[in-house]
């Protein structure tokens, strides 16, 4: 078979490929404006010609849509560059704003256009390449925008250059233009909703596809299909087409996997309280007042900012910054009555952190009282105040008011003084109370798992049964029990692993002898019993028309005793006629 | 009328309608074709069908309403049968003449003769006129024969017989030798072989396929496909049947202008007469074979006349071409093979499979073979449609039957091939016309326009009326032909607004390189057919607008003075009274002066002016 030759490297001829793409596998770049792997070839912008001789003969062809055939090819030779030349030219003039025309005029040598610049717009910046409409049409699958006229009149815009109202604000337009020539503003008023990072707590915007943070587990992207225009639209796709590995799989769902095992340790971590509940600090409507995990991603390295403290209103640095510890923690009247452990330490860090980040900045701290009780807590605070020179203000916050220029008004009342106090500041963080976290209702509410009144999990027992619940297998640690430290968080967790590894080192697992059994000549099978058990440990058994004891289930909480109206349940060894006996015996 | 169910009954038919028919039966044919009915073919339609029947006349004549003759300058035409006696610019009150004098007394009325431009004799008979003697009108002379929308006329005429021929067991294979061999080319402008077309088409892998008539005629003074369309549907059709039976089609489209009422009109009329009489729809005259055609009326852009813009405004997108490294015969109208040809192309095939190959290729010359239809208009004599065998000379087309220049002013240069193609200058008028030859000039065959032009034509302001059109027309796909000629039009406004400057020749030859290499489709690619023409022909002119600021054809307003002759003034006040803008000032028997101030350069005063005293510099 006859070889494609391009540029002097001999590749077999693949007609259902490009030029353009046999060349790019190859190595070899040709310029593109108008192409784009996850459209048809469209062969517009002329950009990406090439010399192809066949048969003796030069021509010029796009290597976009000109099929891979045998013969040779030359992608940078005389005439190719004297073409790219006089279209880079014709482009100069037609979009003299384009600034990514004038660089790849330059690369060809070319400064100035020697046409007419054209003068009609402001800006001109659209070299009509209809990237944007035939993502919009054929990869979106929404059609809003479209070309109106034609030659030289042709001009992209809506139909009848009204507002969109099928435009989704997907934003696909303007990142694919390769000039830079499109605002979204002028094609709907619909504003488009960024995508914030969770993990970035919401302080810079992720892709709809994303590792969801640094060093995840498994360390690679995941869609979110709520914000994917392929599921919301049947349409996008692109990720699939640019990947190339083929890796994307839009058929990849959620599944439930079964698996048996013998111990759950309940490690659901907390939220913050959030910040909205706050509105006479202005929290979620004023844009420099963050909690504390927000100050913690922009102070931290790999954070938005890449550690520089910046403010989110208007990206400059905060000169200085006030802390409000206890906001929604010890307040029973309000919010919650317990105190969050960890905002005096880490509030005292930030501070540090801060100042190490802004010399001159100046950081203060509201608070009741300071609690540092850890190991070195106490000095770390000292440290602070003295060395670091953080300014502590014993005292409530009242109100913060946000200034026309985004600074801050703090208004407070230092409580050691009698005063009341106001401080204007650039960026305030609050110490929100922690929190169970969210959606763990519905997992405990399986497990079986108490709570306590604000939906900590609740242990067996506080001082001898610290890591274990009443359900015998499930271990608890960390915050999921009660707001804590890391130090005690990881003791507490040391201590739970340490109980499944007893629990599962025995060939046996020991329990309380006294449980419930069921005398099969009174049980009626009511099935009373049957939802009343919190273990699930009660079963109906058809063929005898009683209820049964799941031994291994039950804790003898003797709720099924309580209830059965025929006397049918007793607890083993702990029989009624037993109580009776042992109270004779004592009476006697 | 029942379906004709088989091949025999359409001959029976042909032999009744031929035999009801009297040949000595008197017939007045009258052109209602386009130009025709500006003229009022319509009014005197009607003053007809009156006054035949005051005078009970309208039984024992016929009134045949026919399509273009072609003759158009002359219009409106009637022609008296079975003598063939020709009346030329006949109007509304020659009617009761011409019934009387001619039809009831048999006496020619000398009036209404066609008079020879050079020796100045009148001429009787439409077949002696040099206009008609020394065309070839295979194509289109049947036009005056037969009524548009009548489909017995068209078989009475011998029609269908080649799809009959076809129908009753041609092979395919067969067929498409017969047109390979015919050598018969595209008349739509590319001239591409069309047996090949419909081989090509016929072996592409594809259960539908389609077949096309291309009838989006853009050419600015082009009419032939419209005059044929509105003249002679049947036979375009008819080529459009054989052709779909030969690649195995079973649906066609027209893809016509919705500018052109009539043949739009014309053409529906037709196929729902030929579906009437089953030779539309299935299994037609009984061989098994099914086809129907749908009509697409499109929006009068330029553009939608390129194969792929067409089918593309067909599917419903906007019309813009396509790369066609994958020719439409394999993937075209819908992805599936798609055969397109010009109406002219269509109405050849029926000729053709009737008088055979050898027939055909003994027309016309080596490559280019059969006759072309041309429109002839601009400064000749006799502007019109005229069909003659292809390597005719231009001198034949201009002199022999257009009668030569208005005014027998020199010739100057004539633009062929429509906008996209270019000028052929004087010093080649012995060009024999076919694609090749044409194409060697500079110019190119396209679909068959001709302008002629006198030395009072610049071609510079020629280049830029065609480039405006172009620029205008551009789709704006692709950078090249949106953005070149935009710049190419800019230019050349500079140049003849004054303002051309040195280096502006090597910018237009830069800007045809770009649009004649890089352009997306055909119609880029020849856009600069015009500039290069004239370039190459005329260059003198555009060095003489730029270096010298004067249009020698003074025709570039800013270029040109208007003044008058102080000695050959008469004072006549001829020019002072008809000047539009009050430039002229002067006394009665005295020399005059033009203001130059206030000229608007309009010329009328060096068109009125008797004395030739008007100097235009």
């Amino acid at each position: 078979m006859d070889k494609l030759i391009i540029d002097g490297i001999e590749v077999d001829p693949d007609p259902s490929k490009s030029i353009l793409e046999v060349a790019r596998e190859l190595g070899i770049h040709i310029p593109t404006l108008c192409y784009h792997p996850s459209l048809p070839a469209h062969g517009a912008c002329r950009i990406c010609m090439v010399e192809t001789i066949w048969k003796g003969r030069s021509t010029l062809h796009p290597a976009c849509t000109f099929p891979a055939w045998e013969g040779e090819v030359r992608t940078n030779s005389e005439m190719v560059r004297k073409a790219r030349k006089i279209l880079l030219e014709l482009m100069l003039a037609e979009a003299p704003d384009a600034v990514e025309i004038q660089e790849l005029a330059r690369e060809y040598g070319i400064e100035k256009t020697r046409f007419r610049i054209k003068k009609e717009r402001e800006e001109n910046r659209c070299i009509q390449c209809a990237l944007c409409t035939r993502f919009c049409e054929e990869v979106m699958h929404i059609g809003a925008i479209g070309f109106k006229g034609r030659g030289y009149r042709r001009e992209l815009t809506t139909p009848f250059d009204a507002n969109s109202e099928i435009c989704s604000s997907c934003g696909a337009c303007e990142f694919i233009c390769p000039t830079n020539a499109i605002q979204l503003s002028k094609i709907t008023d619909r504003k488009p909703e960024p995508l914030l990072s969770e993990y970035e707590a919401g302080l810079m915007k992720r892709s709809v596809i994303n590792i969801p943070f640094a060093q995840a587990i498994p360390n690679k992207p995941a869609l979110s299909p709520e914000y994917c225009m392929h599921f919301l639209n049947d349409g996008c796709g692109v990720c699939q087409t640019v990947c190339g590995p083929q890796a994307i799989s839009f058929d990849q769902k959620e599944e439930f996997v079964e698996e048996e095992i013998g111990a759950i340790v309940v490690a659901t971590g907390y939220d913050l309280y959030p910040i909205l509940n706050f509105n006479e600090y202005g929290g979620g409507k004023y844009k420099n007042v963050l909690d504390g995990l927000q100050f913690e991603r922009l102070l931290s390295a790999s954070g938005p900012t890449s550690g520089k403290v910046l403010r989110p209103s208007d990206g400059k640095e905060p000169k200085r910054v006030v802390f409000v510890s206890c906001v929604g923690s010890r307040d029973p009247e309000n919010h919650f009555p317990y105190c969050s452990k960890i905002c005096c330490m880490y509030s005292a860090k930030h501070a540090m952190l801060y100042k190490h980040a802004v010399h001159n900045g100046e950081a203060i701290i509201f608070y009741i009282d300071i609690r540092s009780d850890g190991k070195g807590y106490e000095e770390f605070v000292t440290r602070a105040q003295e060395e670091e020179g953080v300014k502590y203000i014993r005292g409530k916050v009242s109100r913060i008011y946000e200034n026309p220029d985004s600074g801050l008004t703090v208004m407070g009342a230092d409580t050691l003084t009698g005063q009341q106090l106001e401080v204007e500041a650039d960026l305030v963080v609050l110490s929100m109370a922690v929190v169970p976290t969210h959606g763990v209702s519905d997992l405990i509410r399986k497990l079986k798992i108490q709570t306590d009144a604000h939906g900590f999990l609740t242990e067996a027992h506080p001082k001898l049964r610290p890591v274990e619940t009443l359900t015998g297998g499930f271990f608890l640690a960390g915050t999921a029990q009660a707001p804590r430290d890391i130090p005690d968080t990881v003791a507490q967790a040391s201590g739970a692993a340490a109980k499944v590894i007893a629990m599962f080192s025995g060939s046996e697992i020991h329990k309380e002898p006294i449980i419930a059994w069921v005398d099969p000549d009174l049980c009626s099978g009511c099935q009373i019993c049957v939802p009343l058990c919190p273990y699930s440990a009660r079963e109906y058994d058809e063929s005898d028309n009683i209820v049964i004891v799941n031994e291994g289930l039950c804790e003898g909480c003797g709720s099924c005793i309580v209830a059965c109206p025929s006397g049918a349940v007793q607890q083993r060894n702990l029989e009624d006629n037993q109580i009776m006996k042992m109270v004779k015996v004592v009476l006697d | 009328m029942p379906q004709l169910k088989s091949i025999k009954a359409l001959e029976d038919l042909r032999n009744k309608l031929n035999k009801d028919k009297d040949p000595q039966k008197p017939c007045i044919a009258l052109c209602a074709g386009t130009g025709c009915i500006a003229l009022g073919a319509h009014k005197l339609v009607e003053t007809f069908k009156k006054e035949l029947k005051q005078r009970k006349l309208d039984r024992k004549v016929d009134l045949l309403v026919t399509g273009c003759h072609g003759f158009c300058e002359r219009g409106v035409i009637v022609v008296v049968r079975p003598e063939g006696i020709m009346y030329q610019r006949v109007q509304e009150n020659d009617v009761s003449e011409i019934i009387e004098t001619t039809i009831m007394k048999n006496e020619i009325i000398e009036r209404l003769l066609y008079e020879d431009l050079s020796t100045g004799e009148k001429i009787i008979f439409e077949k002696d006129i040099p206009f008609y003697k020394h065309q070839q009108r295979l194509v289109f002379g049947n036009n005056s024969r037969i009524s548009p929308v009548s489909i017995e006329d068209y078989i009475a005429i011998g029609g269908y017989t080649a799809l009959a021929k076809v129908l009753s067991g041609m092979d395919p294979d067969e067929i498409i030798e017969i047109i390979n061999k015919s050598g018969l080319r595209g008349r739509g402008g590319g001239g591409f072989p069309t047996g090949r077309k419909w081989q090509s088409c016929r072996d592409a892998e594809g259960e539908t396929k389609y077949v096309i008539i291309n009838a989006d005629e853009g050419d600015p003074g082009a009419y032939m496909d419209r005059s044929l369309l509105e003249g002679n549907p049947h036979s375009v059709l008819e080529g459009l049947i054989i052709g779909a039976y030969t690649i195995g089609s079973h649906e066609g489209y027209i893809y016509v202008r919705q500018e052109y009422p009539l043949a739009l009109k014309h053409f529906t009329i037709a196929l729902e007469q030929a579906r009437e009489y089953g030779l539309l729809g299935n299994n037609i005259m009984g061989s098994g074979f099914n086809f129907d055609v749908k009509v697409n009326r499109g929006g009068g852009a330029f553009v939608c006349g390129e194969s792929t813009a067409l089918m593309a405004s067909l599917e419903g997108k906007v019309g813009e071409p396509r790369s066609k490294h994958v020719h439409t015969v394999e993937k075209g109208l819908r992805d599936n093979p798609t055969t397109l040809n010009n109406v002219e192309t269509w109405a050849n095939v029926p000729l053709i499979i009737n008088n055979g190959w050898e027939w055909f290729t003994g027309i016309g010359t080596e490559r280019s073979k059969g006759t072309k239809i041309f429109s002839l208009v601009g400064k000749v004599n006799n502007s019109g449609l005229v069909e003659v065998p292809m390597g005719v000379s231009l001198r034949k087309i201009i002199y022999d039957i257009g009668g030569g220049i208005i005014g027998n002013k020199p010739f100057k240069a004539v633009q062929t091939g429509g906008p996209s193609g270019g000028v052929v200058p004087a010093s080649l008028l012995d060009l024999p016309v076919d694609f090749e030859r044409l194409t060697e000039a500079g110019s190119m065959m396209g679909s068959g326009g001709m302008i002629v032009m006198d030395e009072n034509n610049c071609m510079v302001d020629i280049a830029k009326y065609f480039v405006n059109f172009l620029k205008d027309e551009s789709c704006g796909k692709c950078t090249s032909c949106r953005e070149g000629l935009i710049q190419m039009y800019e230019i050349l406004n500079d140049i003849t607004e004054g303002r051309g400057r040195e280096g502006d020749i090597e910018l237009l030859e830069d800007l045809s390189w770009i649009l004649d290499e890089t352009s997306l489709c055909a119609l880029g690619s020849s856009a600069s057919n015009p500039v290069k023409s004239s370039l190459l022909y005329f260059r003198d002119e555009y060095e003489t607008h730029i270096r010298d600021k004067k249009c020698p054809a003074k025709v570039c307003k800013a270029l040109i003075t208007y003044t008058i002759d102080q000695e050959a003034c008469t004072g006549c006040t001829l020019c002072l009274r008809q000047c539009p803008n009050n430039a002229i000032s002067g006394e009665v028997k005295k020399p005059h002066q033009i203001d130059q101030g206030k000229c608007i350069k309009c010329g009328i005063c060096f068109d009125v002016c008797k004395f030739n005293a008007i100097i235009v510099e």
